[in-house]
This record gives structure tokens, C-alpha cells and sequence, in this order.
């Protein structure tokens, strides 16, 4: 499960560079001149890229978690074997993120710490949960397919480690969407009732999908320091119609409903009704679709999802698990590792 | 699936105390015989001899290629990234240890391998490799003592060789993916034709 660095960016920020390096810092990246580590830039930029690059290393080590879940119960050796090969993607993805966040100056530990005591945040789709074979196919066709949407977009930023951090992962996202793709073609091609299972899976992770991008900017984003600094290059509305331009109809191809549906707390869907709003505006070349429940959204992020405490504490438990390890191959003395 | 993950976990006790971050490298895959080698990515290990395997696991993995080498980060030496495209200097020399050369041809790309000059110090090699080797088309230069690289293998003979990787590839699925959609639009145009066919004459 990919993902893509979408958290809430702090907009109403107090810049206190030296004016004269702050506007030849915005004038070389209104230029389209990427940063490099050992050019100047405003504090108040490395610490909004670090808390960019450091919650999409936490999204990336989070997200392998419920994909891991399903290797061990793969239908066939070949999706075993993609499936180990994308989670083993997704956390090397974290690894050369949690690199790029050492370098604007924070320990790997450090980040290590702070997202297993919940300090720092990582995306909000890996809160839900993933309870069969359809839900896999799903993360991969929709999540993975919105990741790669978001992240061609972040390739475009301003900060060079990123830039071509974001330019690796996109050749291996690019497997991630295609693998899921092909799921999903299988298994609206199956039985009766994997097709009742993709569609209940379809249900679940659409109205995640379109929450993925997150919540609408403001009005003025482009002269915000995010969009401004281009860390971010597109509107989260901009990217979530592009997806939706691009994914409704070919679920409707496949024979898939869109749906509006209600939750209960465990993330399960209780109600459907048939989304009314999808339909293609021929003057525009828009899908148009019903928002997501956007209070859920901010449930989520709260802490509140189906599975926010189940994820962090499995990472905390890898975290103190691992922490002898740790410790032997650095030659630090070791203890009796904890019980599991 | 595993109890562990079944099973919703209390913690009782406070983290364990800090580990220090290991040392990190920088990865580089070289795709074929005479290719440079370019930048794959990081890695944190303790030591060499993991730093080799992680990059053999990892990135060795990650696409075919016939190379792997890697260094500790903090025995790479960054020129400044030039705005524009770096010109050639005037400092030669052949004295003092091999420092291999990296070149950056665009800011945000990837380093990759140019060559080698001699020099005593970081500082000089840097200003020897910039005469060596800016010719107007890169915007930085990192140098790094050869002898503080690491190869995984120098016989060009692929690693992993008895893999087979399209699985882990896009193109990989791009044959089976048109197949399928092929034959969902082709039964759903003959639905549709079924459809007309019977309202319309039967």
C-alpha cells in the first residue's frame, strides 16, 4: 500500500527569514531551480519538508502493515510473490524517505519514537481495514492508483532529495497500480460471489479513495507557502477530480457500482445507496460524483478510525521488538529481547 | 494470519531507551557492462559487510543489474549545486589518493559515476574533478575516496540472475491487464448488441 505524503499543511505560518534571501529563495523556485540540501532556505521551509517527507516514511512503513497481513494468505504463488515484493517496495520507500528527513535534521529513532507514541501522524487510509483478498486489489488499483496521481505531482516539487526520492517510487508504484489492476480484472471476471466480494471491497475503499487526496484547500493556496514553496503543486480538489475522471468509469466498465454508503465503527459498511451524482458533464469532461463524509475524515485523523490503535501499537511492537537487534549489530550491550 | 495481529496489544511500560541511528549509505545500480553507475537510493547499517548485503537484498532486487556500490554518506563530498551548468577549472594535479567522481547532470537527478582523479584532499579533488570533468553540461560534482566504496560483485554478471522479475514490473502485467479489459468491453458491446437485438426484432 502506497503512500503518497498528504498531510493537513500548516497555511497561516509566521515567516521570519532575512527578506533579501527569502525573496531570492521564491524567485529561484518560481524559476522552477530545485533546492538542494546545501542551498539556504527559510526555516520555516525545512520544517514544513520535514514534516512532509517524515509523514509519508511513516505512511509507507504503515501502510506495508496491512498488505503484510495477506502475504501468508495470497491465492496463487505469483501474488504471493508480487505481494512480497510490494510490501518489501513500500519499506524501502520508507527507508529512502526517513533518509531524506535525516537530512533536513531529524534522527531516524527520533521519527521511529515519535510515530509509535502518535506524536507524528502517517495517512489516514491505513486506518481501515483490509478483511479480504478484494480489499488488497482494492488498496492497489484505487490507493496505489491515486498514490501514483499524487506523487507525479509531488515529483514536480521543489526540494531536489524529494523530487528524486518521489521519481523512484513512481517507477515502483507503477508496478503497484498495474499488479492491482490485474486483480481486480481477475476477480470481476470470477465466480459470482468474488464478484459480490470485490464489489463489497470496492464499497469500502471508494469513499477512502476520494478522502486520499484530503480535505479542499483554501482559496488562496497558491500564495501559501506550501503551493507557494511548491511542496505541493496541484489543489487536493484538482487531483481528486482527475482521479474520479479516471477510476469511475472504469469501474462502471467492470461492472462495479458506485455507491454512497455508511460505516459502522469497524469500518464495515451497513448501508448502500447508488451514487445519483456519478455522471460525465460532456461540457466540462467531468465525472461528478458525491464528497466523501468528510467529519469521518477528521474522526480518522483524530485517532478515531477502526484501526488507528491496532496499527500503532503493531508498529510500536516492532519498534521495541526490534530494538535488540538494534542494539547487537551496533556492538551496544543487549538484553533478553521482551516476550512477544 | 498471526495471533500477534489478531490480537490487540496494551503497553504497559514506557519505550526502551533511544537507539542511535546507524550509519547511512548511498546506493548506486549499474543495468549493464560499461554503464555508470547511478544513484538507487539509501540504506542505514552498522557496518560494510550489512551495508552490502542490505544493497544486495534491496536494490539488487528492486530492478536487474549487474553492480552494486555503495558509501558511507558522510564519506561523500558535495560540491556546491550550481545554478547553471558548471564550467571547467584550472586545478590539475596527480598526486595524493583516487577519489572516484560522481556527476549531478540536473538538480533533483541522480548522481552517477564519471571517473577518477588523484588528489590529497576532498577540497582539491573536488577542484580537480571540476577540471576533469565539468564540461558545461552538470550542475555538481561529489567525490569519494575509491578506497571507501564498496562492490557487492565486479564480475558484470547479473544479481539474482535465476530471478525472474516481470512480476515485480509494470510491463510485466501489461499484456494480461489489455487481454482482460479487451474481453470485459467485447462482452459487454455483444451485451448490449443482445440486448438491442431482442428489443428491437423479437
Amino acid at each position: 500500500m502506497s503512500g503518497a505524503a498528504n498531510p493537513v499543511m500548516p497555511s497561516d505560518i509566521t515567516i521570519n527569514a532575512d527578506p533579501e534571501k527569502l525573496a531570492e529563495f521564491e524567485s529561484r523556485i518560481a524559476d522552477g531551480v530545485l533546492i538542494e540540501p546545501g542551498d539556504w532556505m527559510p526555516d520555516e521551509y525545512r520544517a514544513m519538508m520535514l514534516r512532509m517527507a517524515e509523514h509519508h516514511a511513516n505512511s509507507e512503513i504503515i501502510g506495508a502493515l496491512p498488505e503484510g497481513e495477506w502475504i501468508t494468505r495470497a491465492p496463487s504463488m505469483l501474488r504471493k510473490l508480487a505481494l512480497t515484493a510490494k510490501v518489501q517496495d513500500e519499506v524501502g520507500h520508507g527507508q529512502m524517505l526517513y533518509r531524506v528527513s535525516q537530512e533536513l535534521g531529524k534522527s531516524r529513532d527520533d521519527m521511529l519514537r515519535d510515530l509509535v507514541t502518535g506524536k507524528t501522524k502517517y495517512h489516514n487510509c491505513f486506518n481501515y481495514p483490509c478483511p479480504t483478498w478484494a480489499d488488497i486489489a482494492m488498496v492497489q488499483w484505487l490507493i496505489d492508483g491515486a498514490a501514483i496521481m499524487n506523487q507525479k505531482t509531488l515529483a514536480d516539487g521543489a526540494y531536489g532529495p524529494y523530487v528524486r526520492t518521489m521519481n523512484r517510487i513512481n517507477m515502483e508504484e507503477a508496478f503497484h497500480f498495474k499488479s492491482g489492476e490485474d486483480m481486480v480484472l481477475t476477480l470481476m471476471s470470477g465466480t459470482k460471489g468474488q464478484k459480490t466480494m470485490t464489489q463489497q471491497a470496492f464499497d469500502r475503499w471508494w469513499p477512502i479513495s476520494l478522502m486520499f487526496f484530503g480535505p479542499e484547500d483554501k482559496p488562496n493556496a497558491e500564495e501559501l507557502p506550501p503551493m507557494k514553496w511548491r511542496m505541493k503543486v496541484e489543489r487536493n480538489d484538482s487531483l481528486r477530480q482527475r482521479f474520479v475522471n479516471r477510476f469511475a468509469p472504469a469501474a462502471i466498465d467492470l461492472g462495479l457500482k458506485i455507491n454512497i454508503v455508511t460505516k459502522d465503527e469497524k469500518g464495515f459498511v451497513t448501508s448502500t445507496k447508488p451514487d445519483e451524482a456519478i455522471k460525465l458533464d460532456d461540457s466540462t469532461g467531468n465525472w461528478s460524483f458525491t464528497e466523501p463524509d468528510w467529519d469521518e475524515f477528521w474522526r480518522v485523523i483524530r485517532g478515531n478510525g477502526p484501526c488507528n490503535a491496532h496499527r500503532v501499537a503493531l508498529r510500536r511492537l516492532s519498534y521495541e521488538q526490534g530494538a535488540w537487534v538494534r542494539r547487537a549489530i551496533a556492538n551496544e550491550e543487549v538484553a533478553v529481547p521482551p516476550a512477544a | 494470519m498471526s495471533k500477534i495481529r489478531e490480537t490487540f496489544i496494551n503497553f504497559d511500560a514506557d519505550l526502551p531507551s533511544p537507539t542511535p541511528d546507524h550509519r547511512q549509505w548511498v546506493v548506486y545500480t549499474c543495468k549493464r557492462a560499461g554503464a555508470p553507475y547511478k544513484w538507487a537510493g539509501y540504506l542505514e547499517a552498522p557496518d560494510t559487510e550489512l551495508a552490502l548485503q542490505y544493497a544486495r537484498e534491496h536494490y539488487g532486487l528492486d530492478e536487474a543489474c549487474i553492480g552494486i556500490i555503495c558509501h558511507d554518506h558522510t564519506d561523500g563530498t558535495d560540491g556546491p549545486y550550481g545554478l547553471e551548468p558548471l564550467l571547467p577549472g584550472e586545478a590539475h594535479g596527480d598526486d595524493g589518493d583516487c577519489w572516484t567522481v560522481f556527476t549531478l547532470v540536473h538538480r533533483g537527478g541522480n548522481h552517477q559515476t564519471a571517473g577518477n582523479v588523484k588528489a590529497p584532499d576532498a577540497d582539491t579533488a573536488l577542484q580537480r574533478a571540476t577540471s576533469a570533468f565539468a564540461d558545461g553540461k552538470i550542475r555538481s560534482i561529489r567525490v569519494v575516496k575509491s578506497d571507501r566504496i564498496y562492490m557487492t560483485n565486479d564480475d558484470e554478471s547479473p544479481i539474482w540472475p535465476t530471478h525472474d522479475m516481470t512480476y515485480k514490473l509494470a510491463k510485466g502485467y501489461s499484456k494480461n491487464v489489455r487481454a482482460k479489459w479487451a474481453r470485459f468491453r467485447d462482452e459487454r458491446t455483444y451485451e448490449q448488441y443482445r440486448k438491442e437485438d431482442i428489443s428491437k426484432h423479437f
